[in-house]
């Protein structure tokens, strides 16, 4: 141990004694891991608010929609969708809705005339939409199992149409549904993986039952979350477990499949600025190779008297790839801060989301040393084989 | 009082190259060196003295015949041991002083009792005493590039001296040093003489060869004269 604190305590005098010369070689080795790190960073930067949205919203939700290939309209799925949807042992929460068509809604009388062409869609909804969706309400409750069995006509609303509607957050009021009076219960927050929920009016089951539908309604849609990964698996299970052989259609869909594909980084962009940034190093680790050389030779003397006093060949070319690798791990550090650096710049200037995978200024560091120890071995060799009687020039 | 021996080289040939190329540096050399005696190696260029200075400090080995230092045979060592062993009972003092430049005095010094174990505060002043013993404590922070060559050799001596060797070996210590440097670093050559020390000087100056107490003479890589000076009490 106190060897090794010697020999770091020699190499780095060694390297501060040529204060310029141990600059440049850092040089090298530290603009090729700033080059990789601020290409990996910068490219995953400029998708950073899609890559967060698709944390936040997690990847496991599954639609699950009623298909119709032979024209029928308005196609439903089995009235026990939901049921059936959670026998499959990877679901997780299930929730189904029937979307309604042809309902004029109003927020009061007198507006209409004015809302009238503006189509808003209403949505029987079951308990479970606001957990299964993971969205919280702006205020005040969510459909609940009293509004199903006592088929109370209450209603939930999106934030777009709340807003639209200028209604303030706990204010009593009603809206119209074909003229039919809802009282307003709760507001949904933004609803990232379905917007067009953003301006939907939500009511029960049975309250739609009575009021719009004459025959028993049927769910077209049911949303699934499922268990982290198992999404593929649990879209083409679904299907199955839903359909039952009977002949309603079904249709799968993983919500963030597409978000997760936009928020994908430039692959081949990063792979051109990191081959780039990874030739930079290993030019880097050449021009250590290189100066380190011509130190030896340099420092023949040094290590011919190193020698004499009783240094070991050992210790003398431990000593070399020491300063060689405190030469990389230098360059290596001051490469991650550089690139870390130039990440921030660019997304302050381009306004994205700062992204830099964690594992990236470590793997830096530990390449930028890599490389500086295979750039140490051939000067170590060589400075451990010299022979001190060659470099003393004796008497 | 018998002193033991601390350098023995028996029937010691050191050749160069190989067959009908085969140049004797040294031929069949034998040499007792006790412990307390202070000898100098004399002769001319090419006489086999620089040969012999690597074998006495163990920088090389010999073709035949057998080296032992301190009573170790350091021909059977390999290049590890040996280093060992130089680094344990041999200090050199070499001609052109080989400090190394960018280390000051005291670090040139310390440079000698590295990787031995010692606490860096403890090699400290173990260098900074060696420096006082060659008057040169003033002037421990001082670079080599800021010294005078008699300053020079003498933190040379003082690294040598640091690691207490048994062996003070001296590679024409005044060659590159003015009269009046010279004197004093003879002067310092003298004084370390202790019965525990043998110090050894190659040289091809007269004058430092007769500071010695005892004179051996070479020529074509054989000793054909070992003086020793009437002890004088």
């Amino acid at each position: 141990m106190s060897t090794f604190v010697d020999l770091l305590r020699v190499s780095l005098g060694g390297l501060l004694a040529r204060k310029v010369r141990t600059v440049l070689l850092l040089l090298g080795p530290m603009i090729g891991v700033a080059a990789i790190i601020a290409a990996v960073g910068l490219t995953d930067s400029a998708k950073g608010d899609l890559k967060r949205k698709v944390t936040e919203l997690g990847t496991n939700l599954v639609l699950v929609s009623a298909q119709s290939s032979v024209g029928r309209q308005n196609p439903t799925l089995p009235k026990d969708a939901a049921d059936r949807a959670s026998k499959v042992i990877t679901v997780e929460k299930v929730a189904a809705i029937a979307q309604l068509a042809n309902i004029v809604v109003t927020p009061y009388e007198r507006a209409k005339s004015q809302f009238e062409t503006v189509p808003i869609p209403v949505v029987a909804v079951d308990d479970q939409l606001p957990n299964v969706l993971e969205v919280p309400l702006v205020s005040g409750r969510w459909i609940n199992a009293f509004d199903e069995s006592a088929t109370t006509r209450a209603a939930v609303i999106g934030i777009g149409l709340a807003r639209e509607f200028n209604y303030l957050p706990g204010e009593m009021r009603t809206i119209e549904l074909n003229g039919i009076r809802y009282g307003v219960v709760g507001i949904l927050d933004k609803v990232e993986l379905e917007p067009a929920f953003d301006n939907a009016v939500f009511i029960a089951f049975r309250a739609a039952e009575q009021d719009f539908v004459d025959n028993d309604i049927q769910p077209n849609k049911v949303y699934i979350r499922c268990k982290n990964g198992t999404e593929t698996e649990t879209a083409i299970a679904l299907k199955t477990a839903i359909n039952l052989g009977g002949p309603q259609e079904v249709q799968t869909e993983i919500k963030a499949a597409a978000l997760e594909l936009a928020a994908q980084s430039d692959r081949q962009l990063q792979l051109i600025v990191v081959s780039m940034g990874l030739l930079a190093v290993i030019v880097g680790g050449l021009g250590i190779a290189n100066v380190m050389s011509i130190s030896v030779i340099q420092r023949s003397a040094e290590i011919g008297i190193r020698r004499a006093l009783g240094h070991s060949r050992a210790i003398i070319g431990a000593q070399f790839m020491l300063e060689s690798l405190v030469v990389g791990f230098l360059g290596g550090v001051m490469g991650v801060l550089l690139g870390i650096g130039a990440i921030f710049t660019g997304v302050k200037i381009s306004g994205w989301v700062f992204v830099l995978a964690s594992w990236l200024p470590p793997a830096g560091i530990v390449l930028a040393m890599l490389i500086s120890v295979l750039a140490g071995v051939y000067p170590s060799t060589r400075a451990a084989r010299l022979e001190p009687l060659e470099t003393l020039r004796l008497g | 009082m018998s002193a033991e021996a601390v350098m023995e080289l028996a029937n010691v040939s050191r050749t160069y190259g190989q067959g009908e190329a085969t140049v004797f540096a040294l031929r069949n050399v034998s040499l007792r060196v006790l412990s307390g005696e202070f000898v100098s190696i004399v002769g001319p260029s090419g006489s086999g003295k620089s040969t012999m200075l690597g074998l006495l400090g163990c920088l090389d080995v010999p073709t035949s015949g057998t080296i032992t230092v301190c009573g170790k045979e350091i021909t059977a060592l390999g290049d590890a041991d040996r280093t060992a062993v130089r680094g344990r009972t041999i200090g050199f003092v070499f001609q052109q002083f080989h400090l190394i430049p960018h280390l000051d005095a005291a670090g040139n010094v310390e440079t000698a009792l590295l990787y031995r174990g010692f606490k860096p505060a403890e090699r400290r002043d173990r260098a900074l005493a060696a420096l006082q013993q060659v008057g040169l404590l003033p002037r421990a922070d001082h670079r080599p590039v800021q010294l005078s060559g008699g300053e020079q050799q003498r933190v040379a001596l003082a690294r040598a001296l640091v690691t207490e060797p048994r062996i003070l070996l001296g590679d024409e210590p005044t060659g590159a040093l003015d009269t009046k440097n010279a004197a004093m670093v003879m002067e310092l050559f003298a004084n370390l003489r202790s019965p525990e020390r043998a110090v050894i000087l190659v040289t091809h100056d007269p004058g430092v060869a007769a500071a010695a107490d005892r004179k051996i003479s070479m020529l074509d890589g054989e000793i054909v004269a070992d003086e020793r000076k009437a002890v004088v009490l």
